[in-house]
């Protein structure tokens, strides 16, 4: 699988990222750098603690990056989460974590295909 | 040295793509939490070019990071850019109150991240460079200044040393006048003290009044070209004579005018005013021009009437010493000619004070008669 390829199956936004990163090896190796961080994970534990307000700044990050690395769906509904955790409030919609879980899960899936090859 | 970057995030991703950007060009430092940013630009102040700052953050998040580098005015050597994904209104423009430099909004573009921070690090730069030079140039100046101010002081001292050698040469020349240049030069200083606080239209300052005393002193100069015959004759002087004394005024200009350039052009233009015109009247009926009111100068004016007060108060060998009452009264009545009504006026004040000048100084020549015999 080709880096564009990876992108294509996650709805990302490929060009844009290489246009803003320049290049297509930092895309790649900051794309699967993404596998080994855990704000996803904070995310999940901060949440089942009830802890909204370390979950917004969880979600925040979360948002940051998949902004930052084209990963559009993910940022969708992270984006989502962090405006509803904003003031560190539960959210009153419990499908958004739901959401995030089911598309970061795609994500990191996509990803480990791009890892191996 | 000046060059490097501090990359403030809690995530490390953001450090390292950030990193990748700017490590061909800078030196990077990263800190995971703006805790560790507050204690890594304490210790590296004069080290760090740029803070790239992350807003939300556990614990110690971006603006609190913001308020201890305004606070220690790190702000003002250290610029900040804040790279935030942060999306909610006012943010950006909270961030600009607070003092930060540039704000860049996640997703960011490595080019424009690139290039902004090498415009804020080479203005900064240029500014902190400028702040510098200003400072030494500014150290610099002051010492100049100091220089300025010790030398000034020596010239006024050795202008005052000039007047000083040409008042002892009219001292020595005419017998009369050790203790009355002195005396001149005291009532001259009191008189124009007083018209400098009451008429300000004179503009008449300290330093003024200062070069006015000094000054005084050379108003008979002129007298030491009149001869001995005429100058020390015990009788009263014919009518001839008496216009050869007038020439005192204007002998003593060109003795004036032979040594212009040795000193101060404000001791030398004093001294030719007082020189000439400390017999003119403020009716016109004075020598040697007919000066009328305002045309004489002040400085001839205040000097006339202080000679004219020491002239009556003295003993002189063609007449007795008149008391200060009547001295007092006879210069305000007009009889000994007409003077300035500002000048009187300054002068029915400060009587007090040329009166205990006037005792002062007879005791003081008294003290030096007794202990010269």
């Amino acid at each position: 699988m080709t880096l564009k390829e990876c992108y294509e199956q996650l709805q990302g936004d490929y060009h844009g990222t290489l246009a803003r990163l320049c290049s297509e090896k930092l895309v790649e190796k900051f794309a699967l750098k993404f596998l080994a961080d855990d704000s996803y994970t904070n995310l999940e534990e901060f949440m089942e603690e009830g802890n909204y307000n370390e979950a917004f700044r969880a979600a925040h990050t979360l948002k940051g990056v998949s902004l930052n690395l084209g990963f559009t769906k993910l940022y969708e509904v992270s984006e989502a989460l962090t405006e509803a955790l904003r003031g560190g409030q539960e959210p009153q919609n419990e499908d958004l974590l739901k959401k995030v879980g089911e598309e970061y899960q795609r994500t990191v899936s996509v990803l480990q295909e791009l890892q191996h090859g | 040295m000046r060059n490097k970057v501090l990359i403030v995030d809690d995530m490390e991703l953001n450090r390292e793509i950030l990193a990748s950007i700017l490590e061909k060009d800078y030196p990077i430092i990263e800190a995971d939490s703006g805790k560790k940013a507050i204690s890594i630009i304490q210790k590296q102040q004069d080290e760090i070019a740029i803070v790239l700052l992350d807003l939300i953050m556990p614990e110690v998040d971006g603006f609190a990071v913001l308020e201890v580098m305004r606070n220690q005015a790190w702000l003002k050597s250290i610029p900040v850019l804040v790279i935030t994904a942060e999306s909610k209104a006012g943010v950006e423009s909270r961030c600009f109150e607070m003092g930060v430099s540039d704000f860049i909004k996640k997703p960011f573009d490595s080019a424009i991240v690139r290039n902004r921070v090498k415009n804020i690090v080479d203005l900064f730069g240029y500014r902190n460079h400028l702040e510098e030079k200003v400072e030494k140039q500014t150290e610099t100046l002051k010492k100049q200044y100091k220089l300025l101010v010790m030398q000034a002081e020596k010239l006024k001292e050795s202008n005052t040393n000039i007047i000083d050698i040409l008042g002892t040469v009219v001292e020595g020349r005419n017998l009369e006048s050790g203790e009355h240049i002195k005396r001149v030069k005291y009532f001259t200083r009191i008189l124009a003290e007083q018209v400098m606080r009451d008429y300000p239209e004179y503009g008449l300052t300290q330093e003024k009044v200062d070069v006015i005393a000094a000054a005084s002193a050379l108003h008979d100069i002129g007298k030491i070209s009149i001869p001995d015959n005429i100058l020390l004759k015990p009788a009263r002087l014919t009518k001839d004579e008496y216009e050869y004394m007038k020439s005192h005024t204007t002998r003593g200009c060109e003795i004036l005018n032979n040594i212009q350039g040795v000193w101060d052009e404000t001791y030398s233009k004093a001294s030719y005013e007082i020189c000439r015109h400390h017999h003119e009247k403020y009716d016109g009926n004075g020598y040697p021009d007919g000066l009328v009111g305002e045309q004489i100068p002040i400085s001839a004016q205040l000097v006339s009437l202080a000679d004219a007060y020491d002239a009556l108060v003295s003993e002189r060998v063609y007449k007795s010493a008149y008391s200060e009452d009547e001295a007092f009264h006879m210069i305000v009545s007009g009889e000994c000619g007409v003077f300035n009504p500002k000048l009187l006026e300054c002068f029915r004040k400060s009587k007090k004070k040329f009166e205990e000048e006037n005792r002062l100084l007879k005791k003081k020549q008294q003290q030096g008669q007794e202990s010269g015999s």
